[in-house]
């Protein structure tokens, strides 16, 4: 331990020019962001059925997290402050190999299993039974259902519009802006022209990503109606922080009255003989 | 479920890529009989050019945009008696003194030309950004053929049939550098293209390579050619006249302006009679000419409806300014034409405020436009 | 075999100090270069940082000079770029050198009584082969379009010429390629070293912790980095000569196509066991450095290594949960989740065998036990957070925000660099003969873990709210501006954080040249590496010791005043 005391004098000066280096930097783009917003320290309220199930799970997740955190802090701190090196002072020797040590092991491991694993994983199969992988029936009247086509740097949608069927005239087109009724399964099936993107709905707590060359499925039901955002979850090149749409959630009735005019619209947009406009796949479930 | 590469309606991505041939483009009069390539949105070749190992020059601006840059900024551009030495005779011409512009001389066509010298480095500059950032849509040739553009209506703008739509200059001029670089910058709404978050440098590199595209004796390589600037807009002459501007607007929006023979009318046919002094007009449900006539886009006629105000995205700006500048301007290729000149700047100032008021009220809000448009038609 | 000859030491400076095959100036040269390594990789962290609190500004100090185009303003290319790179290299060039190549070197011939590694010429080409990598991946920053920019994932078709151009990519995968084979070739030589060349007598139970972490190490290493070579060769192919492994035939010109998703479930087999490749060397010198500390034998020896061998198999048996969003067979989905949250078991084995360990010890709170104690810190934060990426239902939102950012650095980065620094400044005084600042170091310690523990956490939040990585401004989508304040938080923090490895940088330099003189057994340990002389001769040991005594036996009630026992002596009765 000698070695250990003869260190060479503290660099007082050093030290505090490389801290004040980061205040400096700090300041400096303090300046820069100044801005006057609503912070959120959080996700906003959720807007769709699996709103809830998944606030009840991260909640439930961070309250079995932050016990289990806080018992391995306590076991950490005891020893540091209690268990410190004195003159004379002698550890207790235990290799922890007895049967007794074993046993407290498997026993900790079963409580750890059960508490932190199967608790979590029960609710989350319900949760996925129910929501994410109970998707809707596609002949059913009330789903509602879009096809989404990404691409480097945009979401194209279509709808059926009035008839119901893909590929025909008044299938109703747009870029970057959804719009989706509330109350209702809206089913996706999604596909990217270039490379992989991913549909992200942070409202929804829904995300899915559209690989290209093959057709992915998603669901959410809208229960809030208003305007939100859609983002893109999955690298897809220099624009990806700018490929970002809107989802307008819509009452029933005007739902309604929106796509019969969106149709109308449709129709008088379509061009029968510009076949390279024309996209749609056989809907995939 | 579905990771299996699906079938995709196989046919619906990868063979509905051919245009029909177009047999348009060979009565054009330029270039050879040749049919254009068939467009293919394929994946990008593994072998694509990053070097352009030419200088080149370009169309520059005319003797007007050299006078305002002598006054914006002194010292830079001078007016020289004697700028450069044809058989024997000294030809008067703008110099600049930081090398941008040249002054050459056509003998065959006998008349003097500005050009903008453009290196190689720098278009080799605004290629590479090219590549990286406007290549998946405009396609590595710049022909608008893309591997994302496929289905996109209208199509992404083919650089090497240089004629653009949203520049606001003039239509049947070419756009200056300035209204290249807004363009890019602002992007075009509803569409794939951002408004690009690059560096003035980036974006001027990119706007002379995208120049350079030109293909021989076209755009900026011709020799006729004119470079506008951006239509002048001059002050609000409505400014803290609001009500006012909106009822101006409606009426030349649906008298003067006939605004309603492409796009929807917003008026109720009692009002569109007092308007015009008598016409009637029940319904002006959209769109009230269906636009049989298609608009060649790079050498394909395509259906492009004009917008409805209360409905589309409107692609260049929602602003009344914006508004003032595209009414101002026409879009070149379409039938919107260009305004200024047949109507005092007033009026098109009336019908931006008038439209951007539209726009304000009735777009993306379901409700409000369903009442709007159907009490049109109620009459009240 | 290698061990049993000593060759005379080489004289001339070439082979002595560049192409040796010594492990000790291999493991030298490794912890250099991944220093360096380190050095490049924060400062790219830094940049990044610097853009998302303060988006479009130009970078201070250096910003002129490396975006001279934008005026010092990182643009959306160079940002993807310098996430991409920061990732690769920290990962690759960085945490794998100093932790597998650097302390691997080090530490196994030394602990388990061998004079050199058991291949030393492999050893060497092992070190510059991942040098060479090194080298393309930093010459790919200077071609035309600069270095890749599809992410350090490179997932395909973004990473196949439908979405990156130039050759920056290409360069990517070859140096990723190179650097894996140099990992199989030290992988191979650690196994069969500990395996064949341990001292007489030294049983498998007899080998510091710090020696089975590197082996289970080996061993992912051996098993999986073919797997991500032969992901790299197809792209590679898929790039260079224009096949299509990876890319479907709906953006192929022609009819046949390949599949996107393979790359991933490559990349992946690959990806998860890499985060085990970095971290069980570190905690397996962690499991070491509690027990010298405490100068209390390491608790539950055999359950430990147990744990750590179970980790090892489970690695490879969990790579889908990172694929849950992909349209992943929901069966198959929900299999992964069952079995990655299993990892759970024997990660709290560890821990609370960690924690046993120093309960009821004598402390010692040197830099490095306080390193040790900080992985238990950083990791308890890590590991636990990875519970809400396991369960699908909560990762289809965290999936690709900030909360995944900040669960894996915390594991793999965080916690395996406090084991790099724990062993950096546990093996020093024999590495170059002299002694670290304490007081520097644990100045070091305490500006680490306290910024490190704001930054991830922060991102934590951030992720939460649902803030997207790889985002090049988060003040774009309505959405994300209310948490832009997060982003600054988590950048001030990183600016004190990269400024506090400053510190480390000072003490490690001025200590290396100027530092005081070490004694042999500075921290009065049992194992081998500490019994010989400082500095280390030529082939180590003159004679191969022969073991007696398991590596942690501190504070035996028979061992009187000393409260420690070298390896080659015999426990008193």
């Amino acid at each position: 331990m000698n070695a250990l005391r003869s260190l060479f004098s503290f660099p007082t000066k050093a030290v505090a020019a490389v801290l004040a280096t980061p205040l400096a930097l700090g300041l400096l783009s303090a300046g820069a962001t100044a801005q006057d917003v609503a912070k959120r320290w959080g996700p906003t309220d959720p807007a769709s059925t699996f709103g809830e199930d998944f606030q009840y799970l991260f909640w439930l997740i961070t309250t079995l997290v932050s016990v289990s955190f806080a018992i391995v802090c306590v076991l950490l701190l005891i020893p540091v402050l209690r268990d410190r090196a004195k003159p004379g002072k002698k550890a207790h020797y235990d290799h922890g190999s007895s049967l007794h040590d074993k046993r407290f092991t498997a026993v900790v491991s079963l409580i750890v299993f059960v508490v932190l694993d199967a608790w979590v994983l029960v609710v989350a199969m319900k949760d996925l039974r129910e929501g994410y992988w109970n998707i809707p029936a596609p002949d059913d009247e009330k789903t509602y259902k879009v096809e989404v086509l990404a691409q480097q740097w945009a979401w194209n949608f279509r709808a059926t519009g009035a008839d119901g069927e893909f590929g025909t005239a008044d299938d109703i087109l747009s870029t970057n802006t959804l719009v989706v009724p509330k109350d209702r399964p809206v089913s996706l099936n999604l596909t990217s022209k270039d490379v992989i993107h991913a549909f992200f709905l942070p409202d929804m707590r829904v995300k899915r990503d559209a690989n290209p060359g093959a057709v992915n499925i998603a669901w959410f039901q809208p229960v809030v109606d208003g305007e939100f955002d859609i983002l893109c979850a999955e690298l897809c090149g220099y624009a990806h922080y700018q490929m970002h749409g809107k989802l307008q959630v819509l009452e029933k009735g005007v739902f309604d009255e929106w796509e019969q005019e969106a149709s109308r619209l449709a129709v008088a947009a379509h061009d029968a003989e510009d076949t390279e406009a024309h996209w749609a796949w056989e809907w995939q479930e | 479920m579905n990771t299996l590469t699906l079938v995709l309606a196989g046919a619906a991505l990868s063979t509905g890529l051919a245009f029909p041939s177009d047999p348009a483009s060979d009565e054009d009069g330029h270039g050879s009989a040749a049919l254009p390539p068939t467009p293919t949105h394929v994946r990008a070749p593994h072998d694509v050019v990053l070097e352009v190992t030419e200088d080149t020059w370009l169309k520059a601006p005319g003797e007007d945009w050299f006078e305002a840059q002598a006054e914006a900024q002194p010292g830079r551009f001078e007016y020289v008696e004697e700028l450069v030495e044809i058989d024997g005779d000294y030809e008067a011409g703008w110099r600049d003194n930081e090398g941008e512009f040249e002054y050459r001389y056509d003998p065959e066509e006998d008349e003097l030309a500005y050009w903008q010298f453009v290196s190689a480095e720098q278009l080799t500059r605004g290629r590479r950004d090219y590549v990286q950032f406007c290549a998946s849509c405009h396609g590595f040739d710049g022909a608008g053929y893309g591997r994302s553009a496929q289905h996109l209506r209208p199509p992404p703008r083919n650089f090497t049939k240089p004629a653009f739509k949203f520049s606001k200059v003039a239509s049947s001029q070419l756009p200056s550098d300035e209204a290249l670089v807004r363009l890019v910058k602002r992007g075009l709404d509803g569409t794939p293209m951002l408004p690009w978050a690059l560096s003035d440098e980036q974006l001027g590199d990119i706007v002379q390579y995208v120049k350079s595209l030109s293909p021989p004796g076209r755009g900026w390589r011709d020799i006729y050619a004119e470079v506008g600037q951006i239509v002048e807009s001059g002050d609000d002459p409505w400014a803290g006249r609001k009500a006012e501007a909106l009822e101006r607007g409606e009426e030349v929006y649906h008298g003067t302006a006939r605004c309603h023979s492409c796009h929807p009318g917003y008026v109720t046919p009692a009002r569109f009679t007092e308007i015009t002094g008598g016409e009637v007009r029940e319904d002006f449900t959209y769109p009230l000419a269906k636009a049989t006539d298609k608009y060649d886009v790079d050498g394909h006629p395509v259906l492009l409806l004009p917008p409805d105000f209360t409905w589309h995205d409107i692609r260049s700006g929602t602003t009344p300014l914006d508004l003032f500048e595209t009414i101002a301007s026409g879009i070149g290729g379409t039938a919107m034409p260009q305004w200024k000149g047949s109507l005092p700047d007033e009026d098109i100032w009336a019908m931006a405020h008038y439209v951007h008021d539209l726009i304000e009220n009735y777009k993306d809000k379901p409700v409000e436009r369903s009442r709007f448009m159907s009490g049109l038609r109620r009459g009240n | 075999m290698s061990g049993d000859h000593i060759h005379p030491e080489p004289t001339s400076f070439l082979k002595k100090h560049v192409f040796s095959v010594d492990h000790k100036v291999i493991a030298k040269q490794f912890l250099w270069f991944g220093l360096i390594w380190l050095l490049v990789g924060g400062v790219m962290a830094m940049m990044i940082r610097w853009q998302l609190a303060n988006p479009g500004s130009p970078v201070p100090v250096i910003g002129g000079l490396l975006f001279p185009r934008t005026g010092g303003v990182i643009d959306p290319a160079s940002y993807n770029m310098l996430f991409t790179m920061h990732g690769t290299i920290m990962i690759f060039l960085g945490l794998t050198p100093v932790l597998i190549g650097a302390f691997g070197n080090w530490c196994i011939p030394l602990m388990i009584g061998a004079r050199d590694m058991i291949f030393p010429l492999l050893n060497m080409l092992s070190f510059w082969t991942v040098a060479l990598g090194g080298a393309v991946g930093f010459y790919s920053l200077f071609v035309p379009l600069g270095a890749t920019e599809a992410g350090w994932t490179g997932y395909p078709t973004l990473s196949t010429t439908v979405g990156t151009q130039g050759d920056g990519e290409t360069l990517w995968a070859v140096a990723v390629f190179l650097i894996g084979a140099s990992s199989i070739m030290g992988g191979i030589n650690y196994i069969t070293t500990i395996i064949r060349l341990r001292a007489p007598g030294m049983k498998w139970s007899d080998m510091p912790l710090t020696v089975w972490g590197l082996f289970f190490t080996a061993v992912l290493n051996v098993l999986f980095l073919p797997v991500i070579g032969s992901a790299m060769l197809l792209l590679i192919m898929d790039r260079v000569f224009g096949t299509s492994f990876y890319v479907p035939a709906s953006i192929m010109s022609g009819a046949s196509g390949g599949d996107p998703i393979l790359y991933q479930h490559l990349f992946w087999i690959f990806g998860h066991p890499e985060v085990y490749i970095l971290i069980l060397p570190a905690w397996g010198i962690v499991a070491d450095l509690l027990s010298f500390f405490a100068r209390k034998p390491a608790f539950g020896y055999k359950v430990t290594v147990g744990a750590m061998f179970a980790v090892t198999v489970l690695s490879a048996v969990v790579y889908g949960h990172h694929m849950f969003t992909t349209g992943m067979y929901a069966m198959l989905g929900e299999s992964f989740m069952l079995l990655t949250m299993i990892i759970s078991v024997p990660g709290e084995i560890l821990f609370f065998n960690w924690l046993h360990t120093i309960w009821r010890g004598s402390l010692r709170l040197t830099t490095s036990m306080l390193f040790a104690l900080g992985v238990i810190f950083v990791f308890g934060l890590g590991g636990l957070t990875g519970l809400y990426l396991a369960t699908i239902s909560t990762d289809i939102f965290l999936h690709d925000t900030y909360f995944v950012v900040g669960h894996f650095h915390l594991t793999m980065a965080a916690s395996a660099l406090f084991g790099a620094f724990g062993a950096t400044y546990f093996f020093f005084p024999k590495m170059f003969g002299r002694m670290m600042s304490e007081k520097l170091g644990k100045l070091h310690f305490w500006l680490t873990i306290v910024p490190l523990t704001v930054v991830f956490c922060t991102m934590f939040i951030s992720g939460y709210g649902g803030m997207p990585r790889r985002y090049y401004d988060h003040t774009s989508a309505d959405y994300l501006v209310p948490l832009q304040h997060l982003n600054t938080i988590t950048t001030h923090s990183a600016f004190l954080l990269g400024a506090a490895q400053l510190i480390f940088a000072w003490n490690f330099i001025r200590s290396r040249w100027w530092g005081p003189k070490a004694s042999d057994n500075p921290w009065e340990v049992g194992t081998l590496d500490w019994q010989m002389p400082t500095p280390v001769p030529h082939y180590n040991f003159k004679e191969i010791p022969v073991v007696k005594t398991g590596p942690h036996e501190f504070s035996h009630p028979k061992l009187g005043d000393r409260d420690w026992i070298p390896q080659t002596e015999e426990l008193p009765a």
